[in-house]
């Protein structure tokens, strides 16, 4: 399909004032490049959403009607002046020679200027005789490989209708998709960075999207030798390994099983290990014993945890403000979301579900999701968002910067929302008290904004529904995701999954999958989601996969080839434990249960259903903000906030110093003992020599500690960085 | 620190990129760009503080700076007026106090705008930016970071104090939004007038006695043994763990940081200068903060949404502590010689309807409002702007909440043109053509 946006010739009452015949400048091909490559449109200028000073153009010039009637018509036609075009404003400002807050964006005798000194000596027309469209860009070349720190330019090519094709390299905006890895400049020289790997350049002409692959190989290569010693214990470890050896990247060292047990009950659960759970696992001499703890965590046995614990991420990307929807609907939307954890109901059938919901918002939960995201559009960008890994909202006004996304796409996905009915209540923040009925009825449209056009049912890059008749389209989009070859679906989620467990996505962020921004590993992320189709789109399935990979069982410890990889998982990530998992450890091991308001005394806060519950320890820890519409966003970061909680916050010090059984457990035994079961239930592993002498130390010489430094040593221990990150 | 991922934005520009500027890799940044960022680093060199008292609600603009003695009675109330140290100006006779320390602050009755809501009018002057959808009256909001946190951001701190601070409560739409839980504002809830008193989670619980507490933190210190990966470029979050223990320890340790949160050092004379109530001191606490560093304190104080008996409530306490407390604040800033860079800004959300309901209240009004404002350079005895003969309009100077924001931005070393980028990488301007109140920069 053609991914412009059309220009309809507007005939337009400017004096034609050329003396030598037809005019040459094209607006939207001559005059809109300059314009966007001056930086005019940028969104923090003049195409900001009320314009600068008054005059607006459209961002990235996704309406090139509307600029010419803003540049030629608007301030009374004083932005052009045809008899004497040196004194047009746009020139003036343009060149600073009036004072322009965005200061010279470019000289008197440049180019830039003659392009637009001649078009408004022309007569500034709209279009020119036999005005061609530009039919796409192409970049050469598509790829280059790089030393470090090397430099080498691109050329870029647009081609038009008529068949003819001109270098535009100068009139085109390039960006590096990550400064860190390579650089580029105004007239597209890219220069690579001193890191290996590979990433992208994008490419804008006016809204044409193209991205560049930017590869930078390693100065060397590690010995093949070495690599074949390495053990694999699943298909994740083989591609893994293939692009470490591209890469120059040598995996680190197998982690300890205290470690592993820590790390992978975190993981799949959302809790430390118990004592007895430790033991067991460090005495077990299976050599299978690994995979099998990650069987048992996966298991029946853990189900209330497992689900609580994937049903608080998911919550964050589903379930709405409850001052929005109403308290009801949010709290019969998460309660669905545990459910349907707890039974590890498939993937396609998740979605289905979801995506068909009608009823009552105060019966069914799922309902809540399209009270909340009521508009077409809302339901479109959010579904794409967290089921397909593509972010489309940029297209809700303006052709994607980076990417082929446009309007007709936006729109077309929102059609597949527009035959719904609803009855009740409405929005009525902060309260909506009572329910609302939705339903789908046939007949409803979706328009494109600019055009008018009614849009059939389409998904990014999928076939157009015609006339759906007395089909809810939706359910055809729910089949269309879980078709086994969707190209979207299977893979955002398996990449979610992967970001849960190793601390970034291989596509990251995960829910914005692009050319531009190519996966650390893309066979990989093929496997996996092929993987994932094959066994029914089971989450357990591909989390136990990728526990039980070499890859996940990594030390985060780095070794001399990899301190500075932080993207392609040559050794494990440290991250700190999310607010919700800290909390409940604490109240587990001091056997003092948080107060948290809406729930039962004694529920864990794994169990918080609505972020607008006030507690100042998951504030701390950043919970997602709890005004803000769901997808939510945490912040994985520290902070001093933080470090002066656990430190000194109140409900902290009662809860260690309070009854606490445990203490009173460990106030029996010796102070060996003690420090012992100390460092297994926080650390899972026994102290280290230096660490038994000076907690010792502390506790002192009698047949007992004294409680008060038991309770020191716990409170030093869990104000560590081992305690409160996943190493 | 977070790790601000690699994005694009429509700008073109990733968030990284503005790290990377920062450490003066200059991509492809044009010179506009590069000024901005100049100014913004010159903000961390500011000095200027800020305290911001916010009457939760929308105070009266009749009943308190901009009173119509001539005004029909359904229009005037039952108050009356008090003139000020300024011949010719008067104020609503409820703030007598005010009036005669209006030789060093500025009043302007002229800001107006159209966000006639609790939820849309907090986010307006909270943020300086109006919500891009409509809100519901009772919403707690967020779709851009407070003036707060944007200061937050831009300002660095000594003794690892807080760059925000807000009494007793966030005030709505007074969090980071995109900034992040970093410039959230730290919350003080106790209330200072309560002998028992404490700043959260800043000091070593007062239950454990002292040798006790360093006990404890060198056990800590000697048994935290996470091999730390040093390789900055390893980002390792062990390492960033180490900074805010490092920082938080500051905070526990300083002296000049935990005289400042303890009020009970202020001499009881002082303490009854502000209202020994709890609003007074926390406006007393806000000064002992931003003398230590603090470039930001929300002081906030509700009730103020006066649909029903207003005249009756403002006989109450709330009117009388706002005098006596915000007067207090400021002879006592001018005293000490901290009023020169340390603002003060009372106001609400909007101004409330002329004429009087049948409830003998006032409804929201946000086509006119009045501010105060004191400090760091801003004028004494001056009135900016005008209402019209009955209250109902701004009609003289009249500014908008984007160009409030733009002054305060302006006063405390901020460019309130630079772009921020939002979790999307949208770029966002900080302030929207905002236009400097020029009275506030005679």
């Amino acid at each position: 399909m053609n991914r412009f946006l059309t220009v309809a010739a507007v005939a337009l009452a400017v004096p034609p004032v050329s003396a030598e015949g037809d005019p040459t400048i094209s607006f939207t091909n001559d005059v809109l490049p300059v314009i966007t490559k001056a930086g005019c449109v940028a969104g923090a200028c003049h195409a900001k959403s009320d314009g600068q000073n008054g005059f607006q153009l459209s961002i990235f010039s996704f309406d090139p009607d509307s600029d010419y009637r803003e540049i030629v018509f608007d301030a009374k036609g004083r932005r052009i002046f045809p008899a004497s075009p040196d004194h047009s404003l746009i020139l003036l400002k343009a060149t600073n020679q009036i004072p322009h807050e965005g200061e010279k964006r470019f000289e008197v005798d440049s180019e830039s200027y003659r392009v637009i000194r001649q078009w408004i000596a022309e007569g500034a027309p709209r279009t020119i005789p036999n005005e061609t469209e530009p039919t796409g860009i192409t970049i050469d070349p598509p790829a280059l490989s790089f030393k470090k720190g090397e430099t080498r330019p691109i050329k870029v090519t647009v081609a038009y209708s008529d068949g003819t094709k001109r270098d535009v390299t100068d009139l085109c905006e390039f960006t590096s998709n990550d400064a860190a890895f390579a650089t580029v400049d105004h007239h597209g020289k890219i220069t690579a960075g001193e890191v290996p790997g590979e990433n992208s350049v994008i490419v804008r002409y006016v809204d044409q999207v193209a991205a560049v692959r930017v590869v930078i190989p390693p100065d060397q290569l590690l010995p093949e030798s070495e690599y074949t010693a390495l053990k694999a214990n699943n298909k994740i470890d083989e591609f893994a390994y293939a692009r470490f050896r591209e890469l120059g990247l040598f995996p680190s060292a197998p982690c300890t099983d205290s470690e592993f047990i820590r790390r992978a009950t975190l993981d799949a659960i959302g809790r430390i290990p118990t004592v007895e759970e430790t033991k067991r696992f460090l005495e077990s001499k299976a050599p299978d014993k690994r995979a099998k703890l990650v069987d048992t965590l996966l298991s029946e046995e853990n189900r209330f945890d497992y689900a609580n614990y994937w049903a608080t991420k998911w919550g964050d990307l589903l379930r709405p403000n409850t001052q929005r929807v109403g308290v009801k609907p949010v709290y019969l939307l998460d309660d669905w979301i545990r459910r349907k954890f707890q039974v590890n109901t498939p993937w396609n059938e998740f979605v289905t579900e979801l995506l068909s919901a009608s009823g009552s918002t105060h019966r069914y939960g799922p309902v809540a999701v399209i009270r909340d995201k009521r508009e077409p559009a809302d339901m479109a960008e959010f579904i794409s968002q967290i089921f397909l890994g593509v972010r489309l909202n940029c297209a809700k006004c303006h052709h994607h910067p980076s990417e082929k996304w446009s309007q007709d796409d936006y729109y077309s996905m929102a059609a597949f929302f527009g035959s719904m009915k609803r009855k009740g209540q409405g929005i009525s923040a902060p309260i909506s008290g009572e329910p609302e009925f939705w339903w789908f009825e046939p007949g409803g449209t979706v328009k494109h904004p600019v055009s008018e056009a009614v849009m059939k049912p389409r998904a990014p890059d999928g076939t157009e529904y015609g006339d759906t008749g007395d089909r809810d389209p939706r359910s055809l989009l729910a089949e269309w995701i879980t078709k086994p070859e969707n190209p979207y679906f299977a893979r955002a989620m398996v990449n979610r999954i992967w970001a849960e467990l190793l601390g970034k996505g291989l596509v990251d962020p995960v829910d914005d999958f692009r050319e531009s921004n190519p996966a650390v590993n893309q066979p990989l992320l093929d496997w996996l989601a092929k993987d994932f189709v094959e066994h029914g789109y089971d989450q357990k399935h591909t989390i136990a996969t990728i526990l039980k990979s070499r890859l996940y069982q990594q030390s985060s410890t780095p070794n001399e080839h990899n301190a500075t990889d932080t993207r392609n998982f040559s050794r494990s990530y440290r991250r700190r434990l999310p607010a919700e998992v800290l909390l409940d450890t604490l109240s587990t091991i001091t056997g003092d249960p948080e107060k948290l308001q809406g729930l039962p005394n004694d529920s864990p806060a794994m169990q918080q259903w609505n972020h607008l519950l006030p507690n100042d320890f998951l504030d701390a820890f950043g919970r997602p903000n709890s005004s803000a519409a769901p997808p939510l966003e945490r912040d994985p970061g520290g902070s001093v906030v933080q470090a002066l909680h656990l430190m000194n916050s109140k409900v902290l010090q009662k809860k260690f110093a309070g009854e606490n059984p445990w203490v009173s457990e460990l106030e029996k035994l010796s102070p060996e003992e003690s420090v012992g079961q100390i460092y297994l239930r926080l650390f899972s592993r026994s102290p280290a020599d230096d660490e038994k002498r000076i907690a010792l130390n502390h506790l002192g010489t009698e047949a007992t500690a004294p409680r008060e430094k038991i309770e020191n040593l716990i409170w030093s221990l869990v104000n560590s960085a081992e305690f409160v990150l996943n190493h | 620190m977070s790790k601000l991922r690699s994005l694009l934005n429509c700008e073109g520009l990733g968030r990284r990129d503005f790290i990377q500027t920062g450490l003066g890799a200059l991509g492809g940044l044009g010179l506009s760009d590069m000024l901005k960022l100049k100014a913004q680093a010159g903000a961390k060199g500011s000095d200027t503080r800020c305290i911001f008292v916010w009457l939760d609600g929308g105070p009266s603009h009749y009943e308190t700076f901009d009173p119509k003695p001539d005004a029909p009675s359904e229009i005037r109330g039952e108050f009356g007026t008090v003139p000020t140290t300024v011949p010719g100006v008067h104020f609503c006779d409820k703030f007598p106090k005010l009036a005669k320390t209006f030789d060093k602050f500025t009043v302007i009755r002229s800001i107006a705008h159209n966000q006639n809501n609790h939820g849309a009018g907090n986010h307006y002057l909270m943020t300086g930016r109006p919500t891009p959808v409509p809100v519901g009256c009772g919403a707690y909001v967020t779709f851009h970071p407070s003036i707060g946190s944007v200061v937050s951001k831009n300002r660095e701190v000594k003794h690892g104090l807080p760059a925000y601070v807000s009494a007793p409560r966030m005030s709505r739409s007074g969090g980071p939004n995109f900034l992040g839980a970093q410039h959230a504002p730290f919350v003080i809830g106790d209330d200072p007038n309560k002998k028992s008193f404490r700043v959260r989670d800043v000091s070593l619980p007062t239950e454990i006695e002292d040798g006790r507490a360093k006990s404890r933190v060198e056990l800590r210190q000697s048994l935290d043994q996470l091999r730390r990966i040093t390789d900055t470029a390893a980002e390792d979050p062990a390492v960033d763990f180490d900074d805010y223990y490092a920082s938080a320890f500051d905070l526990i340790t300083s002296t000049e940081a935990q005289e400042a949160f303890d009020i009970s050092k202020e001499p009881e004379k002082v303490r009854e200068t502000y209202g020994r109530n709890d609003f007074g001191q926390r406006l007393l606490m806000a000064r002992r903060l931003t003398e230590v560093g603090v470039p930001f304190v929300t002081v906030y104080n509700g009730g103020w949404d006066d649909h029903r008996g207003l005249f009756d409530n403002y006989k109450k306490t709330k009117a009388e502590r706002v005098d006596t407390g915000v007067s207090a604040l400021i002879s006592d800033l001018a005293e000490r010689g901290s009023l020169d860079n340390t603002m003060v800004i009372l106001l609400g959300e909007f101004g409330r309807t002329p004429k009087i309901n049948k409830d003998a209240g006032r409804d929201h009004w946000s086509f006119a409002m009045s501010v105060l404002m004191a400090g760091a350079g801003i004028p004494g005895g001056q009135i900016v702007g005008a209402t019209d003969v009955k209250g109902y309009y701004a009609n003289e100077n009249i500014y908008a909440p984007e160009d409030f924001a733009a002054s305060i931005y302006t006063k405390m070393g901020i460019d309130h043109q630079q772009t921020l980028h939002d979790a999307s990488g949208r770029p966002i301007q900080l302030v929207n053509n905002g236009k400097l109140i020029k009275e506030l920069f005679a």
